[in-house]
Protein backbone atom coordinates (compact mmCIF):
# COMPACT_ATOMS: atom_id res chain seq x y z
CA UNK A 1 0.00 0.00 0.00
CA UNK A 2 1.39 3.24 -1.17
CA UNK A 3 1.66 6.00 1.54
CA UNK A 4 -0.97 8.30 -0.42
CA UNK A 5 -3.13 5.99 -0.14
CA UNK A 6 -2.65 4.91 3.10
CA UNK A 7 -2.93 8.35 4.55
CA UNK A 8 -6.47 8.70 2.58
CA UNK A 9 -7.58 5.71 4.64
CA UNK A 10 -6.67 7.24 7.75
CA UNK A 11 -8.59 10.06 6.75
CA UNK A 12 -11.67 8.62 6.21
CA UNK A 13 -11.20 6.32 9.90
CA UNK A 14 -10.21 9.70 10.93
CA UNK A 15 -13.94 10.96 9.94
CA UNK A 16 -15.15 7.81 11.85
CA UNK A 17 -15.89 5.75 9.02
CA UNK A 18 -14.56 2.00 10.12
CA UNK A 19 -15.26 0.44 6.79
CA UNK A 20 -12.13 2.04 5.47
CA UNK A 21 -10.26 0.90 8.40
CA UNK A 22 -10.28 -3.02 7.11
CA UNK A 23 -7.07 -2.25 3.99
CA UNK A 24 -5.35 -0.92 7.31
CA UNK A 25 -5.61 -3.81 9.23
CA UNK A 26 -5.20 -6.32 6.79
CA UNK A 27 -1.84 -4.51 5.59
CA UNK A 28 -0.28 -4.30 9.68
CA UNK A 29 -1.37 -7.51 10.94
CA UNK A 30 0.90 -9.72 9.79
CA UNK A 31 3.85 -7.40 11.33
CA UNK A 32 1.77 -6.89 14.10
CA UNK A 33 1.16 -10.54 15.16
CA UNK A 34 4.87 -10.61 14.41
CA UNK A 35 6.10 -8.16 17.00
CA UNK A 36 2.92 -9.34 19.46
CA UNK A 37 4.34 -12.66 19.41
CA UNK A 38 7.98 -11.55 20.02
CA UNK A 39 7.08 -9.83 22.93
CA UNK A 40 4.16 -12.43 24.23
CA UNK A 41 5.90 -15.74 23.02
CA UNK A 42 2.16 -17.75 22.11
CA UNK A 43 -0.23 -16.74 19.60
CA UNK A 44 -3.00 -16.75 21.57
CA UNK A 45 -1.83 -13.52 23.73
CA UNK A 46 -0.25 -12.19 20.40
CA UNK A 47 -3.27 -12.27 18.60
CA UNK A 48 -5.60 -10.81 22.22
CA UNK A 49 -3.10 -8.12 21.95
CA UNK A 50 -3.07 -7.40 18.22
CA UNK A 51 -6.80 -7.32 18.43
CA UNK A 52 -7.18 -5.08 21.27
CA UNK A 53 -4.15 -2.46 19.67
CA UNK A 54 -6.09 -2.23 16.42
CA UNK A 55 -9.18 -1.28 18.21
CA UNK A 56 -7.39 1.41 20.48
CA UNK A 57 -5.98 2.48 17.38
CA UNK A 58 -9.34 3.17 15.85
CA UNK A 59 -10.31 4.81 18.93
CA UNK A 60 -7.56 7.28 18.79
CA UNK A 61 -7.56 7.84 15.36
CA UNK A 62 -8.97 11.64 15.89
CA UNK A 63 -5.83 12.56 17.81
CA UNK A 64 -3.63 10.93 15.07
CA UNK A 65 -1.19 13.42 12.99
CA UNK A 66 -1.79 12.59 9.62
CA UNK A 67 1.35 13.90 8.81
CA UNK A 68 3.21 10.94 10.51
CA UNK A 69 3.18 7.59 8.87
CA UNK A 70 0.34 5.14 10.45
CA UNK A 71 2.93 1.86 10.70
CA UNK A 72 4.90 3.14 13.48
CA UNK A 73 2.38 4.75 15.29
CA UNK A 74 0.30 1.48 15.25
CA UNK A 75 3.08 -0.54 16.66
CA UNK A 76 3.67 1.84 19.44
CA UNK A 77 -0.08 1.31 20.51
CA UNK A 78 0.62 -2.26 19.84
CA UNK A 79 4.07 -2.57 22.15
CA UNK A 80 1.85 -0.35 24.65
CA UNK A 81 -1.07 -3.09 24.41
CA UNK A 82 1.73 -5.95 24.97
CA UNK A 83 3.11 -4.09 27.84
CA UNK A 84 -0.03 -3.70 29.71
CA UNK A 85 -0.72 -7.61 28.92
CA UNK A 86 2.15 -8.58 30.15
CA UNK A 87 1.75 -6.67 33.16
CA UNK A 88 -1.71 -7.55 33.83
CA UNK A 89 -2.65 -11.11 34.86
CA UNK A 90 -3.66 -11.99 31.36
CA UNK A 91 -0.50 -13.17 29.87
CA UNK A 92 2.94 -13.67 30.42
CA UNK A 93 5.87 -14.12 28.52
CA UNK A 94 4.39 -18.01 27.60
CA UNK A 95 6.59 -20.46 25.17
CA UNK A 96 4.60 -22.66 23.55
CA UNK A 97 5.87 -24.65 20.65
CA UNK A 98 6.30 -22.29 17.90
CA UNK A 99 8.28 -24.36 15.50
CA UNK A 100 5.11 -25.64 12.89
CA UNK A 101 4.22 -21.64 12.86
CA UNK A 102 7.99 -20.83 12.03
CA UNK A 103 9.97 -21.43 8.98
CA UNK A 104 13.43 -21.13 7.70
CA UNK A 105 14.29 -18.26 5.16
CA UNK A 106 13.34 -19.38 1.99
CA UNK A 107 16.71 -19.75 0.71
CA UNK A 108 17.96 -21.85 3.22
CA UNK A 109 19.72 -24.95 1.51
CA UNK A 110 20.08 -27.03 4.90
CA UNK A 111 17.66 -29.56 4.01
CA UNK A 112 19.38 -32.80 5.73
CA UNK A 113 17.34 -34.59 8.39
CA UNK A 114 20.56 -33.76 11.39
CA UNK A 115 21.10 -30.39 10.10
CA UNK A 116 17.34 -29.62 10.12
CA UNK A 117 16.81 -30.94 14.34
CA UNK A 118 20.13 -28.94 14.84
CA UNK A 119 18.55 -25.65 13.51
CA UNK A 120 15.30 -26.45 15.11
CA UNK A 121 16.74 -26.84 18.35
CA UNK A 122 19.02 -23.45 18.01
CA UNK A 123 15.75 -22.38 17.14
CA UNK A 124 14.37 -23.47 20.59
CA UNK A 125 17.08 -21.91 22.23
CA UNK A 126 16.33 -18.64 20.62
CA UNK A 127 13.02 -18.48 22.24
CA UNK A 128 14.26 -19.58 25.47
CA UNK A 129 16.78 -17.18 25.19
CA UNK A 130 14.49 -14.42 24.83
CA UNK A 131 11.75 -15.47 27.32
CA UNK A 132 14.81 -15.45 29.86
CA UNK A 133 15.71 -11.83 29.00
CA UNK A 134 13.71 -8.71 30.34
CA UNK A 135 11.06 -7.35 28.47
CA UNK A 136 12.82 -3.93 27.26
CA UNK A 137 15.52 -6.14 26.22
CA UNK A 138 13.49 -8.48 24.24
CA UNK A 139 11.06 -6.11 22.27
CA UNK A 140 14.00 -3.90 20.71
CA UNK A 141 15.63 -7.09 19.22
CA UNK A 142 12.20 -8.30 18.39
CA UNK A 143 11.93 -4.68 16.76
CA UNK A 144 15.37 -5.15 14.89
CA UNK A 145 15.48 -8.69 14.21
CA UNK A 146 12.37 -10.34 13.46
CA UNK A 147 10.74 -6.90 12.12
CA UNK A 148 13.62 -5.86 10.62
CA UNK A 149 12.79 -2.04 11.39
CA UNK A 150 15.57 0.69 11.30
CA UNK A 151 17.09 2.39 14.29
CA UNK A 152 14.94 5.46 13.25
CA UNK A 153 11.78 3.61 12.99
CA UNK A 154 12.67 1.95 16.55
CA UNK A 155 13.41 5.38 18.18
CA UNK A 156 10.16 6.65 17.12
CA UNK A 157 7.99 3.29 18.01
CA UNK A 158 9.99 3.31 21.41
CA UNK A 159 10.02 6.90 21.47
CA UNK A 160 13.38 7.57 22.63
CA UNK A 161 16.11 8.94 21.47
CA UNK A 162 18.06 7.43 17.99
CA UNK A 163 21.10 7.40 19.70
CA UNK A 164 19.47 5.33 22.21
CA UNK A 165 18.57 2.46 20.41
CA UNK A 166 22.22 1.14 19.54
CA UNK A 167 22.88 1.38 23.28
CA UNK A 168 20.27 -0.34 24.19
CA UNK A 169 20.70 -3.29 21.28
CA UNK A 170 23.95 -3.80 22.63
CA UNK A 171 22.77 -4.90 26.14
CA UNK A 172 20.08 -5.90 24.90
CA UNK A 173 22.69 -8.44 22.74
CA UNK A 174 24.92 -8.97 26.09
CA UNK A 175 22.11 -9.92 27.79
CA UNK A 176 20.69 -13.07 24.97
CA UNK A 177 24.20 -13.76 24.18
CA UNK A 178 24.55 -14.50 28.51
CA UNK A 179 21.01 -15.93 28.60
CA UNK A 180 22.53 -18.60 25.61
CA UNK A 181 25.39 -19.30 27.76
CA UNK A 182 23.92 -20.43 30.23
CA UNK A 183 20.95 -22.50 28.35
CA UNK A 184 24.65 -24.13 27.08
CA UNK A 185 24.00 -22.99 23.63
CA UNK A 186 27.46 -23.23 21.71
CA UNK A 187 28.13 -19.73 20.21
CA UNK A 188 31.08 -19.04 17.99
CA UNK B 1 35.04 1.32 24.63
CA UNK B 2 36.02 -2.03 22.90
CA UNK B 3 39.45 -0.39 21.58
CA UNK B 4 38.21 3.16 20.91
CA UNK B 5 35.46 1.74 19.12
CA UNK B 6 32.13 2.44 21.21
CA UNK B 7 29.04 -0.21 21.86
CA UNK B 8 27.25 1.88 20.17
CA UNK B 9 29.10 1.86 17.02
CA UNK B 10 29.92 -1.18 17.11
CA UNK B 11 26.11 -1.91 16.74
CA UNK B 12 25.50 0.45 14.10
CA UNK B 13 28.04 -1.41 11.78
CA UNK B 14 26.16 -4.75 12.69
CA UNK B 15 22.81 -2.90 12.08
CA UNK B 16 24.43 -1.28 8.33
CA UNK B 17 23.81 1.88 9.95
CA UNK B 18 26.73 3.49 10.19
CA UNK B 19 28.27 6.56 8.34
CA UNK B 20 31.63 6.05 5.52
CA UNK B 21 33.83 7.42 8.91
CA UNK B 22 32.48 5.66 11.33
CA UNK B 23 32.73 2.32 9.41
CA UNK B 24 36.01 2.66 8.85
CA UNK B 25 36.85 3.53 11.80
CA UNK B 26 35.00 0.49 13.15
CA UNK B 27 37.22 -1.88 10.08
CA UNK B 28 40.63 -0.52 11.34
CA UNK B 29 39.78 -1.70 15.02
CA UNK B 30 38.71 -4.36 13.75
CA UNK B 31 42.34 -5.53 11.95
CA UNK B 32 43.79 -5.07 15.42
CA UNK B 33 41.65 -6.28 18.19
CA UNK B 34 40.69 -10.03 18.22
CA UNK B 35 38.41 -8.97 21.40
CA UNK B 36 36.30 -6.89 18.97
CA UNK B 37 36.18 -9.22 15.99
CA UNK B 38 35.01 -11.98 18.40
CA UNK B 39 32.47 -9.92 19.67
CA UNK B 40 31.36 -9.18 16.58
CA UNK B 41 30.97 -13.20 15.47
CA UNK B 42 29.28 -13.88 18.65
CA UNK B 43 26.48 -10.90 17.73
CA UNK B 44 26.67 -11.48 14.01
CA UNK B 45 25.90 -15.20 14.77
CA UNK B 46 22.88 -13.99 17.24
CA UNK B 47 21.44 -11.55 14.52
CA UNK B 48 21.49 -14.19 11.66
CA UNK B 49 19.90 -16.87 13.87
CA UNK B 50 17.44 -14.15 15.41
CA UNK B 51 16.16 -13.53 11.76
CA UNK B 52 15.22 -16.76 10.92
CA UNK B 53 12.92 -17.16 13.52
CA UNK B 54 10.32 -15.44 10.98
CA UNK B 55 6.68 -16.35 11.04
CA UNK B 56 5.43 -18.13 8.47
CA UNK B 57 2.80 -16.06 5.97
CA UNK B 58 -0.17 -15.30 8.29
CA UNK B 59 0.52 -17.18 11.20
CA UNK B 60 1.59 -20.58 9.41
CA UNK B 61 -1.90 -21.20 7.09
CA UNK B 62 -2.06 -17.62 5.60
CA UNK B 63 -6.26 -17.58 6.46
CA UNK B 64 -6.17 -15.92 9.74
CA UNK B 65 -7.35 -11.96 10.11
CA UNK B 66 -7.72 -10.08 13.02
CA UNK B 67 -10.24 -8.05 10.87
CA UNK B 68 -13.31 -9.69 11.59
CA UNK B 69 -13.36 -9.88 15.59
CA UNK B 70 -11.82 -5.83 15.23
CA UNK B 71 -15.21 -5.06 13.31
CA UNK B 72 -17.05 -6.81 15.31
CA UNK B 73 -15.66 -4.74 18.08
CA UNK B 74 -15.79 -1.33 16.13
CA UNK B 75 -19.48 -1.71 15.56
CA UNK B 76 -20.69 -2.97 18.77
CA UNK B 77 -20.69 0.48 20.68
CA UNK B 78 -22.66 2.01 18.09
CA UNK B 79 -25.37 -0.63 18.16
CA UNK B 80 -25.46 -0.36 21.94
CA UNK B 81 -26.25 3.27 21.84
CA UNK B 82 -28.71 2.45 18.96
CA UNK B 83 -30.54 -0.01 21.24
CA UNK B 84 -30.59 1.79 24.19
CA UNK B 85 -31.85 5.23 22.27
CA UNK B 86 -35.39 3.39 21.02
CA UNK B 87 -35.41 1.36 23.89
CA UNK B 88 -35.66 4.61 26.00
CA UNK B 89 -37.93 6.48 23.53
CA UNK B 90 -40.05 3.24 23.17
CA UNK B 91 -40.80 3.67 27.31
CA UNK B 92 -41.30 6.84 27.23
CA UNK B 93 -43.86 6.55 24.43
CA UNK B 94 -45.24 3.74 26.42
CA UNK B 95 -45.57 5.63 29.95
CA UNK B 96 -47.59 8.69 28.11
CA UNK B 97 -49.60 5.90 26.47
CA UNK B 98 -49.91 3.84 30.19
CA UNK B 99 -50.79 6.89 31.70
CA UNK B 100 -52.92 8.84 29.38
CA UNK B 101 -54.98 5.66 28.69
CA UNK B 102 -59.00 5.53 29.60
CA UNK B 103 -58.71 2.64 31.99
CA UNK B 104 -59.61 2.40 36.00
CA UNK B 105 -57.20 3.87 38.36
CA UNK B 106 -56.61 0.45 40.32
CA UNK B 107 -55.72 -0.93 36.64
CA UNK B 108 -52.72 1.63 36.54
CA UNK B 109 -51.72 0.89 40.14
CA UNK B 110 -51.50 -3.06 39.56
CA UNK B 111 -49.32 -2.92 36.40
CA UNK B 112 -47.23 -0.56 37.98
CA UNK B 113 -46.54 -2.53 40.88
CA UNK B 114 -45.77 -5.08 38.65
CA UNK B 115 -43.84 -3.42 36.60
CA UNK B 116 -42.14 -2.05 39.26
CA UNK B 117 -41.42 -5.71 40.79
CA UNK B 118 -39.79 -6.93 37.84
CA UNK B 119 -37.38 -4.04 37.59
CA UNK B 120 -36.19 -4.30 40.99
CA UNK B 121 -35.72 -8.35 40.54
CA UNK B 122 -33.89 -7.28 36.99
CA UNK B 123 -31.57 -4.49 39.03
CA UNK B 124 -30.62 -6.93 42.01
CA UNK B 125 -29.31 -9.95 39.73
CA UNK B 126 -27.60 -7.44 37.59
CA UNK B 127 -25.96 -5.34 40.73
CA UNK B 128 -25.14 -9.32 42.34
CA UNK B 129 -23.84 -10.23 38.89
CA UNK B 130 -21.74 -7.29 39.49
CA UNK B 131 -20.28 -7.66 42.92
CA UNK B 132 -19.64 -11.20 41.70
CA UNK B 133 -17.52 -10.65 38.69
CA UNK B 134 -15.29 -8.30 40.71
CA UNK B 135 -13.86 -11.17 42.93
CA UNK B 136 -14.33 -13.68 41.07
CA UNK B 137 -10.94 -15.48 40.63
CA UNK B 138 -11.57 -17.68 37.24
CA UNK B 139 -13.25 -14.49 35.88
CA UNK B 140 -10.15 -14.22 33.33
CA UNK B 141 -10.08 -17.69 32.49
CA UNK B 142 -11.64 -17.99 28.76
CA UNK B 143 -14.88 -19.80 28.47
Amino acid sequence: MGPEVERELVRKCKAGDSRFYEPLVRAYEKPGLRLALGMLGNVEDARDALQGAFVKAFEAMARFDLRRPFGPWFFQILRNQCRDQLRSRKARFQLEVLDERLELRPADPETGPERRRERARARELLWEGLARIGEEHREILVLKELQGFRYGEIASILQIPEGTVASRLYHARRALREALQELGAELP
Amino acid sequence: MLDRVSHEELMRYLDGESTPDERDRVERALETSTELRRELTVFKSMKDDLQTLKLGAGDGNGRYSVWHAVSRQLSRPLAWVLIVVGSLAWAVHGIYVYLTAPIFLWEKLATSAIVIGILILFATVVWERYRASLTDPYRDIQR
